[in-house]
């Protein structure tokens, strides 16, 4: 440690380190505008400048590295007088729209104007005017207000890997925008909002909305991914204003992507539900509680004693609160049955039982920074886990070898230096080649793994990904989304677990939705209970749906476009003779299959607890009220509990539901550590193969319902992408649009060439309206020309 | 005319108790229908009054110089909507009034406006007098209690305890004058005053401590200004009447004018010789004569003093109030009760010789 | 001998007579009443009355919903929404002055760095029934489009002591 001496006060330091850092441990105010603790050094905005003893010249306190002995002063006339004159070029352009301007109130450079600037400028002449570009439907430009402190500059280029925003020209002529006229395609273009010190960059959404003095701050948590990203949540009056990043090093560090961001646009929304409503006679009847929770439980416990409790299933949406999970799993075996299932994007089970106590990363959150290699086995990492995605390129910047096994070659914001892209049906051949690498060089096989090895060549890419796992200190292999939508999601996680085995690697899940780790702790899942103990295993998700049953209860979720295979999700409902919908969004669709909708709070508007892929329990308390009759989800199912004369339904508080599930999972562990079956090798498919996932504005109904957000180029109403080698030998190149038909049901989607997909195969999204109609993900596809 | 009317009606024809009657209801109109008048017209007189202390000019809007003022006020209030607090005892509420009223107006029976003008000229008419004017706080007390109003029923109370603290001041300091005038007639207690030496044969001045300390009893004793704790109206609104309107409000105000235009006709009678004049046997005009005039003369003077008072003097606190009426007033009443004692049975010229 | 006195004073009722005559002398000063509704006290151009939104000689709203005005009251009488107008600037889509909460303290008058909001001298108002007295922004709109002339004679006459 070295130790300095600011405004005589002797201060240690690491060495190397600038002394605004140094200043900021002892709590020392250095002003700044382009200094940010994430982001490279610019020393562009010359606000710190400071007095060092023994140089002339006052120096910037973001740019110059501690000395021993050095000694500094931030106070004194030198420095002020620097600072002042500085704060006084950077008023020179600036216009004086405080009034207009959103940042107004919380403005960095309006708190430095008063407390390091004059009150009186030279400068009189006249103030330039700058352009604003549009970069999008999330970010505001005021450009002019811009004073070129390039903190946006280097975000997109270093955080968010996006070379989209620059400073072309020079001088008077410098200004900030994009290259060219577009949108930004970050997922996390947000985060500029936060890092503008002036006002001209803000949320386009909440602009001139409110002002920052009328805003109250709740703590909360986003459910939109297995991040888990903490929030503050600025409520007026009752109305969810704002989403900021909450800072946590451990989770989100400073940073929040855009779906969680903007997500609370959704709140507002027309399809809310804000009295409860039961369907008598065909027509829907807007009811009070007491009579709607009366409906609900008389029509479940009349499926019970009509078909017994095996005819009734829970379906929940995997951004429910953990309490939620649990209140619910304990309400269904209340009433006698095992079938609930929170895995809606999922279609093969047959490893579950194999499954630790719950999906784990296998390491810290923050140990990503530090990875020397990590493969990556069916995960759009950046669009589905975006702050994920920041990590991984922390790491790959400090020359982490990062590599992939993906049916699609996605736009990652990371170089990877080892990519597979192979259709979905080879996805398990790669990663038995993998494996038979990493055997080659030593190691024992498992039992089975021989047979399913023969016939598999191990090509040079297989055994390079295998060496760069083995010889990185730090490794790990992670599974995305695309393994857990996979139809061999079992084998594929068998193989990645035993590659990571195999090269002493980590093994971890990059779990879907916002509370899967959560669901599973609470028991969520058909064959575990809460805690993760294992017991009578009942109906799965798609289980349920293909029995037709005759009773469901839908928790969080629109089945029709959660439910992988939509089509087969609504046609069981339909049948089913009670259908009690705990939902915050109602729609036609949902009209037509429920008999009790009851209005659910929000993540904003409810407290709970959501897991995180780390298993970290984050509880949060309501920020706001929510709409009408709506109530928090704990409570409806509680009451709903006591209405079906079951025991342990006497909460009056959701912290006494997380704390007996606590109890309950006192036990657990955290582990990634899959039990080792042999998987049975799937007959090689023939004819064209879909690959579906869910794109990253189609995760869940909050998101789908930001206006925003659906505005984003990466927003997608559902598109049909094919190679053109592919699209030619399906005749359909040169279509505009084609009919996609498959296990029985069809749309016609737009068609797009795209060489990032692999031969044979087509990728059509789901959790859209556009392809709700398709059948099984896992039927062939059929494609012709439309129109 | 009399005599004419008399014969139009067949007077002689009527049985004599019957006569008795309609003759004691003449006179009791008669007696009554000038105060209310004459409290009307306080209440102009009220507002005139502190309106000019504090250099305003007061009513003027209504009528010539603001004269129909009182009228104006009284249609108002009997115009208005008399409402009944949702938890009072409705029995009671509407009594309260008519009890605090009917006192306020009995009193007036035993007041001699001259020598032998008097509607009931009976012996002991001082007495009387105490009797009747304590009963006033009856109707106080039940407002205060039937508002089912905290703040009425503090006023209520607080009320109840001034009045039982200055009664007794007040008492003693009627006993000194009945000691002096050997006499509880009203009349005989007028006459007693009258001497050679005019105005200084009056009681005021060897009574002097007496009449002011009278006088301040009667301000406490009606709740006016400085002593107005009962109402209040910066702390408990307006005390005991601040649940009522309209006429039963009306009433309320129209007993406590009265009070204070008896309590001055009684300090005029007891201490400044009543109708007599101050000019007697200093001229033969009329002047120099005892009159009604002159007691009318004596009893506004008093009245103007309650105004000035009220102009003047902030509400005293709570613990002061009882300290002047318990450690002040009683002690010095009862000293001089013992001197005028001395001073009677010496025969002190020209007062207390003549008995 | 302190104590004496003091006894004496208050035996006496000195202080209190004194108090007396000083009630009894202002009984016969000249009277300073004016007589309203005939008679009119005169008023300063800072005279804080009934409250007025102003425009821009093009007609155009001065107010830009900087809320400056609603954070700064003190009875919290000001109630502002604000939103994107189609042209992209800045407006209110909702601007209350509750006038029943209103201390008429001037504060947003002071705040606004517009001129928009101004207190009137007009302190001849009333309202018939609830909600009258709730003056929202069309309201102040009209009033400020109607006495515009005075206002601004109003503020020219007090600017060179701003």
């Amino acid at each position: 440690m070295v130790t300095i001496e600011i405004n005589g006060k002797p201060v240690q330091a690491r060495p190397g380190a600038m002394l605004i850092e140094a200043a900021d441990e002892a709590g020392i105010t250095i002003p700044r505008f382009c200094y940010h603790k994430k982001l490279s050094v610019a020393a562009s905005c010359r606000m710190c400048l400071v007095e060092v003893e023994k140089v002339a010249k006052p120096l910037p306190a973001c740019a110059t590295p501690v000395t021993e002995g050095m000694k500094v002063w931030t106070r004194s006339p030198k420095a002020i007088s620097a600072q002042r004159n500085v704060m006084e070029f950077l008023l020179i352009n600036h216009p004086l729209d405080c009034p207009i301007c959103d940042q107004g109130g919380e403005c960095d450079l309006q708190e430095m104007a008063m407390g390091y600037g004059k009150d009186v400028s030279h400068f009189s002449e006249g103030k330039r005017v700058v352009v604003s570009p549009d970069i999008g439907p999330l970010v505001a430009t005021d450009m002019t207000r811009c004073i070129h402190c390039t903190r946006c500059v280097r975000f997109s280029d270093e955080i968010a890997g996006v070379t989209e925003l620059g400073a072309p020209g020079r001088g008077e002529h410098m200004h900030i925008g994009t290259y060219v006229e577009k949108s930004l395609s970050s997922e996390v273009i947000g985060n500029v909002i936060d890092l503008c010190p002036v006002g001209a960059l803000t949320s386009k959404p909440y602009r001139y909305s409110a002002r920052p003095w009328e805003l109250t701050s709740h703590s909360s948590v986003s459910p939109h991914d297995c991040v888990g990203a903490n929030l503050t949540v600025d409520v007026r009056g009752r109305q969810v204003m704002r989403v900021r990043p909450r800072e946590n090093e451990e989770v989100n560090e400073v940073w929040l992507a855009d779906r969680d961001r903007y997500s609370y646009l959704a709140l507002s929304h027309a399809e809310r539900i804000t009295a409860p409503q039961v369907k008598r006679d065909g027509a829907w009847q807007t009811v009070d509680w007491n009579t709607a929770l009366t409906a609900a439980a008389h029509g479940l416990r009349g499926v019970v004693e009509k078909h017994g409790a095996q005819q009734i299933g829970a379906l929940a949406g995997y951004g429910a609160t953990t309490e939620e999970f649990y209140l619910l799993q304990k309400f269904m075996r209340g009433l006698g049955s095992d079938n609930i299932d929170h895995r809606l994007h999922q279609i093969d089970f047959s490893t579950q039982g194999a499954m630790p106590a719950f999906p784990w990363l296998g390491q810290a959150l923050a140990d990503l920074d530090n990875l020397d290699a990590a493969l990556l086995v069916g995960s759009n990492v950046r669009k589905e886990q975006p702050l994920v995605a920041l990590r991984l390129r922390k790491a790959a910047r400090g020359g982490a070898r990062l590599m992939a096994v993906n049916p699609i070659d996605y736009e990652l914001n990371f170089p990877l230096t080892a990519r597979r892209i192979v259709a979905p049906t080879a996805m398990v051949s790669e990663l038995i080649a993998i494996a038979q690498a990493l055997l080659e060089s030593g190691g024992e096989a498992p039992a089975g793994f021989a047979a399913l090895a023969a016939g598999v060549a191990v090509l040079d890419e297989h055994r390079a990904i295998a060496r760069h796992l083995k010889d990185a200190p730090q490794s790990t292999v992670l599974v995305g989304n695309g393994v857990a939508q996979h139809a061999q999601q079992g084998a594929l996680q068998m193989l990645a677990a035993l590659v990571a085995r195999l090269s002493g690697s980590r093994f971890g899940f990059l779990s879907e939705g916002g509370n899967s780790a959560g669901a599973w702790l609470a028991g969520a899942v058909p064959h575990r209970r809460a805690g993760g103990a294992a017991g009578a295993a009942g109906l799965d998700a798609r289980g349920m749906l293909t029995a037709k049953l005759n009773g469901y209860v839908v928790l969080h979720a629109e089945p029709e476009l959660d439910c992988i295979d939509g089509a087969a999700a609504r046609a069981a409902l339909q049948q089913a003779e009670c259908v009690v919908a705990l939902t915050p969004y109602v729609t036609d669709t949902m009209r037509d299959y429920a008999d009790v909708l009851l209005p659910l709070a929000l993540f904003a508007e409810t407290s709970g607890t959501l897991v995180n892929a780390e298993g970290r329990w984050q509880s949060f308390t309501g920020c706001t009220t929510a709409p009408g009759e709506t109530r928090p989800g704990w409570k409806v199912l509680r009451v709903l509990g006591n209405l079906c004369n079951l025991d342990g339904f006497d909460y009056e508080a959701s912290d006494e539901v997380r704390r007996e599930l606590e109890a309950a999972c006192s036990a657990v562990l955290p582990s990634s550590k899959l039990e080792w079956q042999a998987p049975v090798p799937a007959a090689a498919g023939s004819g064209l193969c879909r690959i579906a996932d869910y794109p990253i504005y189609a995760v869940d109904g909050m998101v789908r319902r930001s206006a925003a957000l659906q505005q984003t180029p990466d927003a997608t109403s559902g598109v049909a992408r094919l190679n053109a080698a592919t699209a030619a030998q399906y005749g359909v190149a040169g279509a505009a649009k084609v009919q996609v038909v498959q296990g029985g049901g069809g749309c016609v989607l737009p068609l797009a060439l795209d060489e990032r997909v692999p031969d044979g195969c087509v990728y059509v999204p789901a959790g859209l309206a556009a392809t709700a109609a398709l059948g099984a993900v896992d039927a062939v596809v059929e494609l012709k020309a439309a129109e | 005319m009399i005599e004419m009317l008399q014969t139009l009606i067949m007077w002689d024809a009527w049985p004599a108790g019957l006569q008795t009657l309609v003759v004691i209801m003449l006179k009791i109109v008669a007696i009554l229908a000038p105060l209310m008048v004459a409290v009307a017209y306080y209440t102009y007189f009220e507002r005139k009054v502190i309106g000019y202390m504090h250099v305003r000019i007061g009513p003027n809007r209504v009528g010539p110089r603001g004269w129909l003022q009182p009228i104006a006020d009284a249609v108002k209030l009997m115009f208005k909507e008399i409402v009944i607090p949702s938890g009072a005892d409705k029995k009671v509420f509407l009594i309260a009034p008519v009890l605090a009223m009917a006192p306020a107006l009995a009193m007036w029976a035993v007041i001699p406006f001259n020598d032998t003008l008097v509607l009931a000229d009976i012996n002991a008419s001082l007495l009387y007098v105490l009797a009747i004017g304590s009963m006033g706080v009856y109707g106080i007390i039940l407002a205060g209690w039937a508002s089912n109003s905290k703040y009425a029923f503090l006023g209520a109370m607080r009320s109840a305890a001034q009045m039982v603290s200055y009664e007794i001041a007040m008492g003693f300091a009627l006993v000194v004058v009945l000691m002096a005038a050997g006499s509880l007639n009203l009349g005989d207690i007028v006459r007693a005053q009258q001497g050679d030496y005019g105005l200084f044969n009056w009681y005021w001045l060897p009574l002097l401590p007496m009449m002011v300390v009278y006088f301040i009893s009667g301000v406490a004793e009606t709740n006016r200004a400085p002593f107005d704790l009962a109402e209040g109206e910066s702390e408990i609104v307006a005390g005991f009447h601040v649940d009522y309107s309209g006429t039963t409000f009306a009433v309320f105000f129209l007993a406590e004018y009265a009070n204070m235009i008896i309590v001055g006709m009684l300090s005029a009678l007891l201490f400044m010789g009543g109708w007599l004049s101050p000019f007697q046997g200093w001229t033969d005009s009329w002047l120099g004569q005892p009159s009604l005039f002159w007691l009318l003369a004596k009893a506004s003077i008093f009245l103007f003093l309650f105004l000035w008072f009220r102009a003047t003097f902030p509400r005293y606190r709570y613990d002061q109030l009882m300290r002047l009426g318990w450690k002040v007033f009683i002690p010095l009443t009862i000293v001089w009760l013992v001197l005028v004692g001395v001073a009677v049975m010496a025969g002190l010229e020209p007062w207390f010789g003549k008995a | 001998m302190k104590t004496v006195m003091r006894f004496f004073k208050s035996l006496f009722l000195l202080e209190l007579l004194q108090g007396m005559r000083v009630t009894g002398r202002y009984m016969f000063e000249r009277k300073i009443t004016v007589q309203y509704p005939e008679e009119r006290a005169p008023l300063s151009p800072r005279f804080r009355g009934l409250h007025a939104q102003r425009r821009f000689p093009n007609g155009e709203e001065r107010c830009i919903a900087c809320k400056l005005c609603e954070v700064v009251c003190p009875a919290l009488a000001i109630t502002i929404e604000s939103a994107q107008r189609e042209d992209g600037s800045r407006r209110t889509t909702r601007y209350d002055i509750d006038l029943t909460k209103c201390i008429f303290c001037g504060f947003c008058e002071e705040a606004c760095p517009v001129d928009a909001i101004v207190e009137t001298n007009i302190y001849e108002y009333h309202g018939e029934q609830r909600g009258d007295l709730l003056m929202t922004k069309d309201k102040l709109l009209a009033v400020g489009d109607k006495y515009e002339q005075q206002i601004a004679a109003d503020r020219a006459a007090d600017a060179p002591y701003r």
